[in-house]
């Protein structure tokens, strides 16, 4: 059953309306979406139908043009300070996990400790030890990022994202670069998370994870949520066309698993 | 022919501090022009639109001056337009410095390009500043990636501060050609100095290829 069924939380992030133009290309016209505490919204959708557009305008990597976007009930800052505090408290995942290659997995994961919190040595390599451990990678903490397996990297791209200790979790098609036998490690680490209660965005292709770790779904399609709802609704009894075609194109007939 | 050697060893306490005197040129130089170099690409990078034009100017001034006119201009023209007399080492230190700087600027510019912007954009999802991000994460990477440019710049820069002996500097090639003068032996002091200056460039090519190897990056 999904947590918004049940009883959702606060609102933490609303799109209202919001716009995004890359010159005369619309990438996003007019998005509505509320994020609620301890949920975990899926957005899915075609390539270039806006949905890693809309992840990466809530911590402000990208600016909109039109309509607004509100974490925690105030609209996002435009002060540049202001800015880095949210940041801080959105923990973000990337599709090709963005290491930092001349740092070990530890060292990766210690940095935002460091250099944002401006914590101790010893302090944020405890902390950072304590993430990993989390992520079942321990054994790695030496490692750097080139002697990892993918699913490994994006592990620890989990844990420096969560070493910040933040309110929510952004995540940018995080199994879109890894190999297949990889991609379940990181889908368990993030149901784990989800279970936790941690507040989680995800843009995905993997419809399984969106239809049994999802408490919403929000399909879009050229820029514009075409429907969202819990994934009951969006995947065993779609109301729109759009969602059909995608689904059907993704060979999606119903859970395989 | 008639070769003599002794020369060589008669002059070997005025051509050791020559030689002393060519790599203190060098090592000041570098610890000049790389630091600066640093802030010129950033200023390219990152900075004011009207600053930015103004570092571009600078780079495309010194990269495209021969560096001996740069010597000589800095020697004749810089004290007459600013009242401002320097020594023939400050100031064979001045225009190599603006030369090199001018190089190792463009340098910098092209390793911090060649990081993936999701690096910036990962480092500042943390929450770090622009300033943070590229000091801590795009810079170390960008010097690693450099290293083998920046060590052929320094081997360059080696045998380049010869050009500094147009206005009198003691170094090496200065004092060489003085003792050739004195001495008529032309081929014994021209084969000392190519001598000195292989034995002492070879090894510092050498050296920065393995601090190349030792800490490369690989991704």
């Amino acid at each position: 059953m999904s947590r918004r069924a049940k009883e959702s939380g606060a609102t933490i992030i609303r799109y209202r309306g919001v716009v995004k133009r890359y010159g005369a290309f619309e990438a996003l016209s007019g998005v509505d979406l509320d994020v609620h505490a301890g949920e975990v919204v899926c957005l899915i959708g075609p390539s270039g139908s806006g949905k890693s557009t809309l992840l990466r305008c809530t911590n402000a990597l990208e600016t909109i043009d039109g309509g607004a976007i509100e974490f925690e009930g105030a609209e996002l800052p435009r002060d540049e300070r202001a800015l880095r505090e949210v940041r801080r408290r959105m923990g973000m995942v990337f599709q090709s996990f963005e290491l930092f290659p001349h740092l070990t997995a530890l060292h990766n994961v210690a940095e935002g400790p460091r250099t944002v919190l401006q914590a101790r040595r010893a302090e944020a390599e405890n902390r950072a030890r304590a993430m990993l451990a989390k992520v079942g990678l321990s054994d790695k903490a030496t490692n750097y990022p080139a002697a990892l397996s993918g699913g490994q990297q994006q592990r620890v791209a989990i844990a420096r994202a969560l070493a910040m200790e933040p309110d929510v979790m952004l995540f940018d098609e995080p199994t879109s670069a890894l190999d297949p036998e990889t991609i379940g490690e990181v889908l368990s680490v993030m149901k784990a998370l989800a279970d936790e209660g941690m507040t989680m965005v995800v843009v995905t292709h993997e419809m399984t994870f969106a239809r049994r770790v999802g408490d919403w779904v929000a399909v879009f399609d050229a820029g514009r949520i075409v429907e969202q709802g819990p994934p009951r609704q969006i995947f065993d009894a779609p109301t729109t066309e759009r969602t059909r075609d995608f689904l059907s194109h993704l060979g999606w007939h119903g859970e395989t698993l | 022919m008639n070769l003599d050697w002794s020369v060589v060893a008669a002059h070997r306490g005025v051509l050791a501090a020559a030689t002393g005197m060519t790599i203190l040129l060098t090592v000041a130089t570098m610890a000049i022009a790389v630091p600066c170099g640093i802030v010129v690409a950033s200023v390219r990078l990152y900075a004011w639109a009207p600053l930015r034009a103004m570092a571009t100017a600078y780079v495309e001034l010194f990269r495209n001056l021969p560096l001996i006119l740069l010597v000589y201009w800095a020697f004749y023209v810089l004290p007459i337009a600013t009242d401002v007399g320097l020594s023939p080492f400050a100031t064979g230190l001045a225009a190599l410095a603006l030369n090199v700087t001018a190089y190792n600027a463009e340098t910098f510019r092209a390793g911090i390009g060649s990081i993936r912007r999701g690096q910036l954009e990962a480092a500042m999802a943390l929450g770090m500043s622009r300033t943070q991000a590229v000091r801590r994460i795009v810079l170390p990477q960008a010097v690693r990636r450099i290293l083998p440019v920046l060590a052929s710049t320094w081997v360059s820069l080696f045998k380049d501060t010869s050009l500094v002996s147009v206005i009198a500097v003691p170094e090496l090639a200065y004092v060489a050609m003085q003792i050739r003068a004195q001495t008529f032996r032309v081929l014994e002091m021209l084969t000392a100095m190519a001598a000195i200056y292989w034995l002492l460039g070879y090894p510092q090519a050498k050296l920065v290829d393995w601090i190349q190897r030792r800490y490369a990056v690989t991704e």
